[in-house]
């Protein structure tokens, strides 16, 4: 519902005066949903998944690893790796298919035209990084510029990573390839491995909330999926102002 | 235990296959039995590769031309046992290991975790698995009989001394002098193999017809995705070092990080400081300061 604004100087102070002497009362804390549960879950199904096969993955890239187990225990964790695999494709297929809207949604995000805010964050984000007590970032939609450079990147190195796998698992088991394609599915599987190491790192490092200035964050995926108000405004201004000029979506605690 | 090596000399070989057998039965490899159990593909050659029980063949080739009108080259397809070995490099579980007394490229089975890693890196595209976990299965140059100081099977069994075992460099020597032999005899394009490729194989051969003609391969090299794979070990090191030293770094320069919390009053527009009152934004416009100005902590 549009709202009427208060424009002259002297109202819009005492309107934001008696604004936060409201929200400062009991129950005036506000959150906006960001997360479905359907979601919720997909991402931590997938993200368990993601861990367990890098780990499990290891003991086929790192000889030392391997020598250290055992061939017996390489096979079991190799026999586990497969199963992740599947888990690692399967789920976020079938939850896909289960929500179409949910993945158009996803990828409109992803493929959003980049504003000058946009522009600007992704060129900030590195000194922000090293910076984040001097440098002030840009406003935000939904998904960060930069958030959609690093999504982008987890989705097509996680699929690449998905249809290797299951190429090699064919290749080593009911199908043969030839040693030469074979290689090249190989080596495009390593590839994806160290994308996956490099984002997945800095994912995890931004998205639970190691990095003080996004405390808080590992809540919107692993806890309810719900962000609070001031945090919506400090990552994703431009988002947080129209979630909570609509309501819609808008909870009160 | 010096070097050794396999010879095998294409001008002496009958093409008889007893190293085949030879091979199957010290390794208990089984052949298949059933009557047709092989297509027919007319030629003598069985099996037309490799397989899983399968370590060793001889090839049969034929075509015009030579002193004679016609060259019938009979090749042998097994491991080269190369020094410079790509399957050993590649192999995470060490199950494929050069032998440092003879060169020679043994296999611990046990050790093998079935991910066949090294037929990507084989030039000669050797490597075959078999039994449920796909194991690996190829030559081993009987190092179990080697070590023991007896001839490998396959050699044993060779009745036109085509194949010999013995000190490398012993064996490079009998094959320069047979290859020179040939060219006196009319065969131009004899030719010694394995002194030089892949670091120096210890299979050394002599090929009567030349390099192509006994199906072996003329500049034999790690392929390209299996060298790239075994850049991708310490690129993706260094890269996750890298980035979890650079990460550190991070959380180390923010700690004490503290920011204000905000709240939004729809109804003005304002973007307030909610202890402090004071707006931060009205409206929600597109950023004005410019990226130096960020930077300046403005």
């Amino acid at each position: 519902m549009a709202m009427e604004k208060v424009e002259n100087a002297a109202g819009r102070t005492a309107d934001n005066q008696a604004f936060l002497e409201e929200r400062r009362a009991p129950g005036g804390e506000r959150y906006i949903k960001r997360h479905s549960r359907q979601a919720r879950w997909t991402h931590g199904i997938t993200i368990v998944c993601c861990i367990l096969l890098c780990i499990s993955g290891l003991f086929v890239f790192v000889p030392p690893l391997a020598q250290a187990v055992g061939a017996d225990a390489v096979f079991a964790i190799r026999m586990s790796h497969r199963v992740l695999g599947v888990l690692f494709v399967a789920v976020p297929l079938i939850s896909a298919i289960a929500s179409p809207r949910g993945v158009k949604h996803v990828f409109s995000n992803l493929f959003a035209k980049w504003d000058s805010d946009d522009k600007k964050w992704m060129l900030l984000f590195l000194p922000y990084l090293f910076m984040a007590k001097r440098v002030h970032m840009p406003d935000q939609h939904e998904v960060k510029s930069g958030q959609r450079f690093a999504d982008g990147m987890l989705w097509l190195f996680g699929a690449e990573m998905g249809i290797t796998g299951v190429l090699l698992l064919l290749g080593s088991t009911v199908v043969d390839f030839g040693p030469a394609a074979f290689g090249v599915i190989w080596f495009l599987h390593d590839l994806g491995f160290l994308v996956i190491c490099v984002f997945a790192l800095a994912h995890i490092f931004l998205g639970a909330g190691i990095f003080q200035p996004y405390r808080g964050t590992h809540k919107l995926m692993f806890g309810d999926g719900m962000v609070s108000e001031s945090d919506a405004l400090y990552h994703w201004g431009h988002w947080a102002r129209e979630e909570l000029e609509s309501g819609e979506n808008v909870v009160r605690k | 235990m010096g070097e050794k090596a396999f010879l095998f000399d294409s001008s002496r070989c009958t093409a008889c296959r007893g190293c085949q057998v030879a091979c199957k039965c010290w390794n208990n490899l089984p052949s298949p039995i059933e009557k047709n159990a092989n297509r027919l593909h007319g030629s003598y050659q069985s099996p037309m590769d490799l397989n899983g029980d399968t370590r060793l063949l001889i090839s049969f080739n034929e075509a015009e031309g030579g002193p004679k009108g016609v060259k019938w080259a009979f090749g042998r397809r097994s491991c080269q046992h190369c020094s410079d070995a790509p399957c050993a490099t590649v192999c995470p579980s060490s199950a494929l290991r050069v032998d440092e007394a003879t060169g020679l490229v043994g296999v611990n089975e046990d050790a093998c975790i079935g991910c066949r890693r090294c037929s990507t890196a084989c030039p000669y595209d050797v490597p075959r698995y078999h039994g449920p976990q796909g194991k690996i299965n190829k030559c081993t140059g009987c190092l179990d009989r080697v070590e023991n100081g007896m001839l490998p099977a396959c050699v044993t069994t060779c009745q036109p001394k085509a194949l010999m075992f013995g000190d490398r460099d012993e064996m490079i020597a009998i094959a320069k002098e047979r290859v020179e032999m040939l060219r006196a005899k009319g065969y131009e394009d004899a030719t010694v193999y394995g002194e030089e490729e892949m670091g120096g194989l210890h299979v050394i051969q002599v090929l009567k017809h030349g390099v192509a003609m006994h199906g072996q391969v003329e500049e034999p090299e790690m392929p390209a995705s299996a060298a790239l794979a075994q850049i991708m070990k310490p690129v993706v090191g260094v890269a996750s070092g890298a980035t979890v030293l650079g990460l550190a770094g991070m959380f180390a320069l923010a700690a004490g990080y503290k920011r204000d919390k905000l709240v939004y009053n729809e109804k003005t527009g304002d973007t307030l400081d909610a202890e402090t009152g004071a707006v931060v934004k009205h409206g929600d416009g597109q950023d004005e300061l410019s990226v130096k100005e960020h930077l300046m902590g403005r």
